[in-house]
């Protein structure tokens, strides 16, 4: 166990190198001075001197590599040239707007396709299994952006609410019920997608794991089917669904960036695609890495978490 | 309940419904088993004998699956039981040791826990009694520091340890009847006579039944008192163990007895083998199953199905139509 | 089935029946690939209006027989747009799963063929490269990769797509490479290149087959993404996910603006993913866990 989490933080480390490698060399991707790119086009020559200075843009790239890794190592990610402020002080505030959408998402997600899942497992191919089937299937095939075109055109127009837009967001400290309110159709919208993934994956590993010998032999105990299905068949198969899950996390946050975009809710993706529009560099730069090693560090959770349900695992 | 037997099986049936059409695993099986007996059932891989032994307490699969017949244990029908009302006597009247502990223990629970289970689900006992009984168990299957093992999941054992911790739950909630269906196979042959002969001592010890399903009739020889031996998912000879070893009538019988090695061979003395496979049993003949891959077989070996009929030993029974002669046992090598 | 045992008895009424026939639905499904994929081709060829030509006399107009899908704020033709928007859908799509399948697919039938230390360097690359959210690394690449184009877009996709694509084939190839008649063969001496295309390659096509066309879909889903946050194709070129996201401004006005890229986009992915998904179990693999 302790040997398989040191190679897993091994491996962690890695990819974070990796991350931090690409995320540096973004900014020389682009056409031009490194220095123009962080301080827009309208920068005096005296502005970026200093840059040039901080950076040390006129040394080796990989030397500029280690000043700049310096620099993120003490939380200083550079300041955004459109709002003049720190890159870390703007993905501060955007950050828990993920993450809260994200936590409610994954709740209603699970919630939804572990009985689903279980309920079309006892029965495969019947009347239950081919309408969840079916539905699945054709959630699978709308991607959410459409989804929540939809939502927010049911709404506004067949209700009569107004959809939610910058000022119907209100942080969770200030008024947590309109919080939830605003929060609750991008967080449907990611729940959809993500229970069709969880739904199909956990039921096809449980319909295989059903047809496994120690199922019989709970049978065999006289357990109650309820009893087999949970202890026996769900626990070796939520090892597949928490795989699934960790896949997940990349998808379901870059379907959060489209859907807050959408409804102009301030998270990361809004952010992110602000910065994109008005070429706002370092803040692009600073929300990739910090997402990156954010999904790196869901997904070492998750192998975490699947090591402790499947003592299998770490003893490969 | 005629003659407090404990279990009465009669003309019992299993179907599968397959893509290849109907197949029937087992075919009209009957028989009976004492109290405190223990019941060879003998046949090639693919004979039936692993359906029969799940069909006799209610384990075959849920779906395709057609049972007929009857299969009384201890006053119970099985036949036609509902799921819920099985599951009374699974366990505690009846329960099953399965062929393979590395596929039988599941994988990610503690074995202390699947042993505990079965104690406090079906017996109602609480969490502190049914570890110490668990520990108690544990320790009559004979594992070493018992209350370490309790903790263990199944991959930290061998396959022999595992083969215990399965006994040990199927002798859980004290059956009365014990299906062990191939016990041994998956394990190392030092470790066979082991398992074989710890189910002899709990069987005396706790007074249960036992039906040993094996193909190898070594293992049998000197276990049980009575034999079923089944070929295509039926019965094709069954007396006591002394008649089907020595005054055997149906031929594959001699067949089956003539491959399995004898300590008193010679050394490199060949083994006689089958000639042929066991059939399709979804294209059945019409007659004798084993007709195809028998050196005596007739006209009417193909045309017509021979019935189980008694032979002259009581309780003797054998179904062919070119019985080997009386006197067998003094053709035997 | 000359030999049918009891054990296979037993599994098999469990399981679905082996090779159940494709389906009526399965046809259609190929069918309207195939048609859209025809419309994307000869586009030009067909008698549609100019995608670009703004009818200012026509704006907003519902469908009708002089506009079948009606026509957009600019009064350009819909339906037009939506068989030439399927270009850029279809072409980054494909595009995009032939860059990942050619550097993907034949490292990962040699990594499992091969084992050893080639096996365990490249695993471990390719793992890394995983763990890095592919669709993060895409719209990270393409806002600082100006000017953007089709065909960076496709590359960017194309190389995110490799690690995906290899992890696949390998999982399949190993499968097949452990069973006996791959041992024989090699034990007789057939040469790599003879086993890894005569013995291997035919037993992973179903797979490779199954996932080409799932991942066409799940790329198709990201240029549409991508075309929402602006980083695919510059309007006015039309694209399935630029029109969409276009049409959300006058939602209100023109619903249809929205609706039939919206059902195009829709129907063309159901039709992937049912093909996909019925050559999976056609043959009878277990899903691939992605």
């Amino acid at each position: 166990m302790l040997r398989y989490l040191t190679k897993r933080l091994m491996l962690l480390v890695g990819i974070v190198f990796v991350i931090s490698v690409g995320s540096f060399y973004l900014i020389h991707l682009l056409p031009g001075n490194p220095a123009t790119v962080i301080l827009g086009f309208g920068a005096t020559p005296e502005a970026k001197a200093i840059l040039y200075k901080q950076l040390g843009l006129s040394k080796p790239i990989y030397l500029q590599y280690f000043v700049w890794l310096g620099n993120i190592l003490h939380g200083n990610l550079g300041i955004s040239f459109i709002s003049q402020t720190t890159v870390s002080s703007v993905i501060r505030s955007a950050l828990p707007i993920d993450g809260e959408i994200i936590i409610i998402s994954q709740i209603l997600a699970f919630a939804a396709a572990i009985p689903t899942a279980m309920r079309s497992a006892r029965k495969p191919d019947g009347i239950v299994d081919r309408v969840l089937g079916a539905t699945s299937f054709t959630l699978l095939s709308i991607p959410p952006y459409i989804l929540i075109v939809v939502l927010v055109l049911f709404i506004s127009i067949k209700l009569g609410v107004s959809a939610t837009g910058p000022s119907a967001y209100v942080s969770f400290g200030t008024d947590w019920i309109t919080n939830l309110e605003s929060l609750s159709l991008p967080a449907f919208t990611l729940a959809t997608g993500s229970f069709v993934v969880y739904y199909r994956v956990l039921r096809s590993d449980l319909i295989a794991t059903l047809q496994e010998e120690f199922i019989t032999m709970a049978r065999s105990k006289g357990l109650s089917q309820r009893r087999i299905m949970w202890r026996h068949a769900f626990r070796p198969s939520s090892v597949a669904l928490l795989g699934a899950a960790s896949v997940n996390i990349g998808g379901l946050l870059a379907a959060g960036f489209i859907v807050q975009y959408l409804l102009q809710i301030p998270g990361l993706g809004y952010t992110l695609i602000l910065a994109i529009n008005s070429s706002d560099f370092l803040v692009v730069q600073g929300i990739v890495l910090t997402v990156s090693v954010l999904v790196v560090a869901v997904n070492f959770f998750f192998d975490f978490i699947i090591n402790i349900v499947d003592p299998r695992i770490s003893r490969e | 309940m005629s003659d407090d037997k404990l279990l009465v099986v009669k003309d019992l049936t299993t179907t599968f419904a397959t893509a290849g059409g109907d197949l029937t695993a087992v075919a009209k099986v009957s028989f009976d088993l004492e109290r405190n007996e223990t019941l060879g059932i003998v046949g090639e891989s693919g004979s039936g004998k692993t359906v029969l032994s799940r069909t006799i307490m209610g384990l075959q699969p849920r779906v395709n699956t057609t049972v007929t017949g009857s299969s009384i244990i201890d006053g119970f029908e099985v036949v036609g039981a509902s799921e819920n009302d099985k599951r009374t006597i699974w366990g505690t009247e009846v329960a099953m040791v399965f062929q393979d502990p590395m596929t039988s223990l599941n994988p990610v629970m503690r074995i202390g826990k699947q042993i505990d289970e079965a104690l406090r689900v079906r017996l109602g006992m609480n969490r502190k009694d049914a570890k110490a009984r668990a520990i108690e168990l544990l320790e009559l299957v004979g594992i070493p520091s018992p209350a370490q093992r309790y903790n263990a999941y199944p991959g930290q054992l061998s396959g022999g340890m595992r083969q215990r911790v399965v006994i040990a739950i199927a002798l859980a909630c004290s059956p009365k009847l014990l299906m062990a269906d191939e016990p041994t196979t998956g394990l190392d042959v030092t470790i066979q006579a082991q398992i074989l002969n710890l189910l002899d001592e709990l069987k005396e010890r706790l007074k249960m039944s036992v039906i040993l399903v094996t193909h190898d009739l070594g293992v049998v020889a000197t276990r049980t008192s009575r034999i079923v031996v089944m070929y295509a998912g039926r019965i094709v000879e069954t007396g006591t163990t002394r008649d089907v070893f020595y005054h055997h009538r149906m031929p594959y019988t001699r067949a089956l007895l003539e491959s399995s090695p004898k300590v008193s061979n010679k050394s490199h003395t060949r083994l006689v083998t089958i000639p042929g496979r066991p059939p399709n049993l979804l294209d059945l003949s019409p007659g004798c199953s084993f007709a195809p891959r028998c050196k005596y077989a007739t006209g009417q070996c193909h045309s017509e199905r021979p019935e189980l009929r008694p032979s002259i030993e009581p309780g003797h029974a054998f179904a062919c139509w070119n019985p080997l002669p009386v006197n067998a046992e003094a053709t035997l090598p | 089935m000359s030999n049918f045992s009891l054990e296979d008895a037993a599994l098999m009424v469990e399981r679905p029946e082996k090779s159940e026939p494709l389906g009526l639905f399965f046809w259609i499904c190929v069918f309207w690939v195939g048609l859209n994929i025809f419309g994307a081709i000869f586009a030009n060829v067909l008698p549609l209006q100019n995608p670009l030509f703004g009818n200012y006399n026509a704006v907003n107009v519902g469908p009708s027989l002089h506009h079948l899908f009606g026509t957009d704020d600019l009064g350009r033709d819909i339906l037009s747009r939506v068989v030439y928007g399927s270009r850029v859908s279809i072409t980054v799509g494909l595009g995009a799963i032939l860059i990942g399948y050619g550097i993907g697919a034949p490292l990962g039938m040699l990594a499992a063929y091969r084992r050893g230390r080639f096996d365990a360097i490249l695993t471990t690359i390719m793992y890394l490269l995983l763990a890095f959210p592919a669709i993060i690394a895409t719209i990270a690449v393409l806002s600082f990769w100006t000017p953007r184009s089709l065909f960076k877009i496709i590359v960017v996709i194309g190389i995110a797509s490799v690690p995906l694509v290899y992890r696949v084939i390998r999982t399949a190839t190993l499968s097949v490479a452990t069973k006996d008649y791959v041992i024989a063969a090699k034990v007789q001496g057939a040469t790599d290149r003879r086993i890894l295309l005569k013995e291997l390659l035919p037993n992973i096509a179903p797979i490779a087959l199954s996932f080409f066309l799932i991942g066409v879909a799940t790329i198709i889903i990201l240029e549409g993404a991508l075309a929402f946050l602006g980083l695919s194709v510059n309007p006015p070129t039309p694209s399935w996910g630029n029109m969409i996201n276009e049409a959300r401004t006058v939602l209100s006005q023109n619903v249809w603006l929205a609706f039939f890229p919206s059902l195009a986009l829709c129907l063309f992915l159901i039709a992937l993913n049912f093909i996909g998904d019925r050559i999976r179990s056609h043959f009878d693999v277990t899903e691939v866990k992605l």
